[in-house]
């Protein structure tokens, strides 16, 4: 904990960064919440715990910090890949963020309750990025991190091997509670549309009502609209009121992404983006 | 109001008679997530020492998207076609005491003038069986906002957990009084004792803030820069209001089948989105999350008292334990209080 308030101390005291987004303890026991640290202040307030489960690279796309001198960032692993997707698509400059790197051994799946084998998060499961591959500064060290079954993937599994009409079913009776808040949307790094197709009304692409065609439209669409970007943090699945296993679409295309084209996202700085390039050998057989 | 006794079984009878009679049950989910129409009594869950569910069932009463009309385009004219309104009654099983008093809230702004024939319908159509709440966390605060785990108000019927799987049953108003009668046999007499004592046994919330004072405080604060500091967080995503018991905003869209006909919906909405108040010239007076944030704050302890004389909050804590970046209502109303006693 010391070294990440003196590592933002010195960052803040240097003028290296001009603010810093962290994590804070929050009022409640096995939670923390977002927090934007511009004072040496405020810097005491900064945690890392297993509980910092946001991914807080959705910040890092608003306009109160673009291209306004160099934002810090307190990431994990899976944090650093939606902020390399960022860079990737041209929604942030490399050179205008100082990532402080953590050392991550799992965090949980749910805020408030206490962290074990059975509430570690999914996406921490089969995590390839402990050590964030992007950072400017690494803070901590690897712990052995507790290991659970995936029952994520064995209900996808289960879906796979379902019919057409028996997977119409499950996602009929899992969009119902949709109440269209998009807290979803809200909550995902990568969806920093400024105008998101769901707002717009002439034409109106996606009813706003909360019946099945409008919650079939709206999740299938954001599903598609993530196809070779969803870095799976699974924030949309966390913040959604309604607890509709999003993770299961956007887990389903990273792992078409994958099959297909050898392409993970959030990875490779320099790999180009998936849906950014065109090679007349791209493989099509998955479009049925 | 008269007491009574009603065991699970006859509890199990009764919802059972109440679904034969082509009444509509809304019970809580198996899952805590929200509530649903029960089909088959055996599947009953009165939750009163468990979490509140995710979602609150006022989609039950204000529906979270629904026609308000039907329209056919003809030559030189148009026909307009009114959908019918739900004529049964709704049973509300197991309502904690944050939920029973929701619909009387928001009963307040949807006749205030113009009188909106579909909440007004299914509040009318509304038998609420309460029940005592023996469920408390980090996020609860009831009793900050004038209400207690125990405050029969808003129930139409009250029950308390008694030992052995029994319920001390509350007759609270003449609405559930006339409704209950065809049902008599399933209750015996009860003994205000045994329900005494177990409410007394019932522990209730700190107090964690004065309403009043929050009130009081917005008026000379609207620019105060501590709910800028919360919009700085803030996602935009609307979960509290949509979670929300007593949140009613709604937007009005028109949705088209093909070029001859369509229906006009009327869908929720929230006061946290960037497009809620963004007008047609492209100016949008809340501009900011902070501005956001302070209307969620401002109607809920301010506006509403200041025009209705009743909080837009019943303490249930949903959007706090909700929220994707943890944000806590009771929490923003605590700091209020603390720099308001600044002064």
């Amino acid at each position: 904990m010391n070294e990440l308030r003196e590592k933002a101390k010195e960052l803040l005291n240097a003028g290296t960064v001009k603010v810093i987004i962290g994590y804070a303890e929050s009022t409640t026991p096995n939670r923390t919440k977002p927090i934007i640290v511009r004072t040496i202040e405020d810097a005491d307030k900064l945690v890392f715990n297993k509980f910092c489960v946001n991914n807080l690279a959705i910040y890092l796309t608003r306009k109160e910090y673009k291209n306004k001198g160099t934002v810090g960032i307190v990431a994990k692993g899976c944090d650093v890949k939606a902020i390399v997707q960022l860079i990737q698509e041209n929604q942030i400059n490399k050179d205008d963020i100082y990532i402080i790197g953590v050392n991550c051994s799992g965090v949980v799946s749910e805020l408030g309750q206490e962290f074990s084998s059975e509430t570690i998060a999914t996406k921490c499961l089969n995590c390839s990025v402990r050590t964030p591959h992007l950072h400017h500064t690494l803070i901590g060290a690897i712990e052995e991190m507790p290991k659970r079954n995936d029952h994520n993937f064995e209900t996808m599994q289960k879906l796979e091997a379902m019919s057409s009409d028996q997977k119409w079913n499950f996602w009929e009776a899992e969009f119902e509670r949709c109440v269209k808040c998009y807290a979803c949307r809200q909550a995902c790094p990568l969806c920093y549309c400024e105008r998101c197709i769901a707002d717009k009304s002439i034409p109106r692409w996606i009813e706003s009502s909360a019946h099945t065609r409008g919650n079939f439209s709206w999740n299938i669409i954001r599903a598609f609209h993530l196809a070779g970007r969803c870095i799976g943090c699974n924030e949309c699945e966390r913040a959604c009121p309604a607890e509709i296993p999003l993770s299961l679409l956007n887990r389903k295309m990273g792992m078409v992404a994958k099959k297909e084209f050898d392409y993970t996202a959030g990875i490779g700085l320099d790999t180009p983006t998936l849906v950014g390039t065109y090679d007349v050998n791209d493989r099509e057989e998955f479009i049925k | 109001m008269e007491e009574k006794l009603i065991s699970h079984q006859n509890m199990i009878s009764l919802v059972s008679d109440l679904i034969k009679a082509n009444h509509l049950v809304i019970g809580q989910d198996d899952k805590s997530i929200g509530w649903k129409r029960i089909a088959d009594a055996a599947e009953i869950k009165i939750n009163h020492s468990g979490i509140p569910s995710n979602v609150s069932y006022k989609e039950f009463v204000f529906a979270k998207t629904e026609p308000i009309f039907y329209y056919k385009n003809k030559k030189d004219d148009f026909d307009l076609v009114e959908p019918n309104l739900e004529e049964r009654k709704i049973v509300f099983l197991g309502s904690k005491p944050c939920d029973a008093r929701s619909i009387e809230i928001m009963s307040k702004v949807f006749n205030w003038d113009y009188k909106d024939k579909f909440f007004n319908q299914r509040a009318e159509n509304s038998i609420i069986f309460g029940v005592a709440c023996n469920y408390q966390d980090e996020f609860c605060f009831c009793t900050s906002v004038g209400l207690t785990p125990t405050t029969e108000n808003g129930s139409d019927i009250f029950l308390v957990p008694l030992a052995e799987n029994n319920y001390a049953f509350r007759i609270v108003t003449d609405k559930g009084k006339d409704f209950i009668k065809p049902y008599e046999k399933y209750l015996s007499d009860g003994n205000s004792n045994l329900s005494t004592e177990a409410l007394s046994k019932i522990k209730h919330p700190e107090k964690r803030f004065e309403s009043e004072k929050v009130r009081k405080w917005i008026t000379g604060n609207f620019e105060h820069k501590l709910f800028d500091k919360v919009g700085e967080t803030c996602l935009g995503c609307g979960q509290c209001a949509f979670v929300c018991p007593v949140c009613h905003c709604f937007d009005i869209v028109d949705e088209e089948c093909n070029y001859s006909c369509g229906r006009r919906m009327k869908n929720w909405d929230a006061c946290q989105f960037g497009l809620f108040t963004l007008h047609g010239s492209g100016h949008n007076p809340r501009d900011n999350q902070g501005k956001r944030y302070r209307q969620r704050i401002a109607h809920k302890f301010k506006y509403y008292t200041d025009k209705f004389d009743e909080i837009l909050c019943t303490g249930c804590g949903r959007c706090s334990r909700g929220c994707p970046v943890g944000i806590d209502i009771a929490a923003v109303a605590s700091e209020i209080n603390f720099v308001a006693n600044q002064v």
